[in-house]
């Protein structure tokens, strides 16, 4: 059996961060393959769902840091994720969010979330900067980038196969 | 933040360890290379997704696949072991060798008998099946070698598979 040790977990006001876990995988599953998914990992087939959701868990292990699953405190029913997000091919360190139910969405939770995570990223991490790759079809997810004080920045690279991205670039110290 | 509790496999010219981060040069060099079936030129993106997954199956399953580890010179040259993603009809004995070099000298046969007898033996496994490529005729003989028998072939969604049943641990010379 295989876990990881020292995960960090976050809190806010009403939500905890945590590393993904096995049990988070239906909740995934359900998002990955709607039509919430379309603006990031594309609405998947299961296959491609359950990859995705392995490079969720293993970029813990391959980079020290991921991607944290966000609950409401006190109950077990993740509803989305947030963070530090770097496959490979990124042309830099990214704070990525998504919500997984339609429920869970106009509730303030990815702002909420983003922000510790993004806190979290420059002040235990140590980045001095981070982008959010965003569609520009993605209207919700461009206002929230604003909402966290990030600036749109149009000469920043973004990953080729992602065209076309808006980039937002939170500045350091950046406080919603 | 580091992943523990990997179970370390050792036979007499290997060592079976679960992935790390370390591996990744290797497992880039091999799936750029033609052994690799998973598609020709794949982008580095797309291999870099699979490796991390390849990891996080260990922490969603609780046991995954293992690199192989030449015992004299340390290095990694293929990948070995249970492996049961999402939609896969039952969990599968994989295994690879990443270099061709290495092959007809037992070591594939080696490995994927530890990593059955884990299997059996650690993880409860009651059966188990390796799918192999029609085309593979190397693997089909390793499987044979091991004592497993071509049950059928499954006409797949992309491509037919035939499908490999192990003999039970009892059954194992």
């Amino acid at each position: 059996m295989i876990a990881l040790s020292g995960t960090p977990t976050l809190a806010t006001a009403r939500l905890t961060l945590r590393a993904p876990q096995a049990g988070d995988w239906p909740h995934w599953r359900g998002f990955a393959m709607s039509n919430r998914a379309r603006y990031s990992t594309g609405v998947c087939d299961e296959a491609k769902a359950w990859r995705a959701f392995c490079h969720v868990a293993g970029m813990w292990a391959m980079r020290g840091y991921g991607s944290f699953v966000f609950h409401a405190t006190g109950s077990d029913t993740p509803l989305g994720m947030c963070g530090p997000w770097h496959p490979i091919d990124w042309p830099e360190r990214e704070i990525g969010w998504t919500v997984w139910t339609d429920g869970a969405e106009g509730k303030g939770y990815a702002f909420e979330a983003a922000n510790a995570a993004r806190a979290y990223a420059f002040d235990v991490l140590g980045w001095d900067t981070a982008v959010s790759y965003i569609d520009p079809a993605n209207a919700r997810s461009v206002t929230l980038a604003r909402r966290l004080g990030a600036v749109e920045d149009p000469d920043a690279a973004y990953p080729a196969h992602n065209d076309p991205t808006r980039v937002f670039r939170h500045p350091k110290g950046a406080a919603a | 933040m580091t992943p523990v509790l990997t179970p370390l496999l050792t036979t007499a010219r290997l060592v079976l360890r679960g992935p790390e981060a370390g591996d990744w040069p290797a497992y880039l060099a091999y799936r750029r290379s033609p052994r690799s079936t998973l598609g020709t030129n794949p982008a580095t993106g797309e291999i870099w997704m699979n490796f991390a997954a390849f990891l996080g199956h260990w922490q969603l399953r609780g046991f995954g696949r293992f690199i192989i580890v030449d015992r004299v010179s340390g290095g990694a040259i293929g990948h070995v072991g249970p492996f049961f993603p999402e939609g896969w009809q039952e969990p599968e004995l994989t295994w690879t060798l990443w270099d061709g070099a290495r092959e007809g000298q037992g070591i594939a046969f080696e490995a994927a008998a530890a990593a059955r007898d884990h299997a059996f033996r650690d993880l409860g496994w009651k059966t188990a099946v390796s799918y192999i490529d029609p085309a593979n005729t190397r693997s089909q003989a390793l499987a044979r070698r091991l004592g497993a028998v071509h049950e059928r072939t499954d006409p797949g969604h992309a491509k037919p598979f035939q499908i490999w049943r192990h003999p039970l641990p009892e059954r194992i010379a």
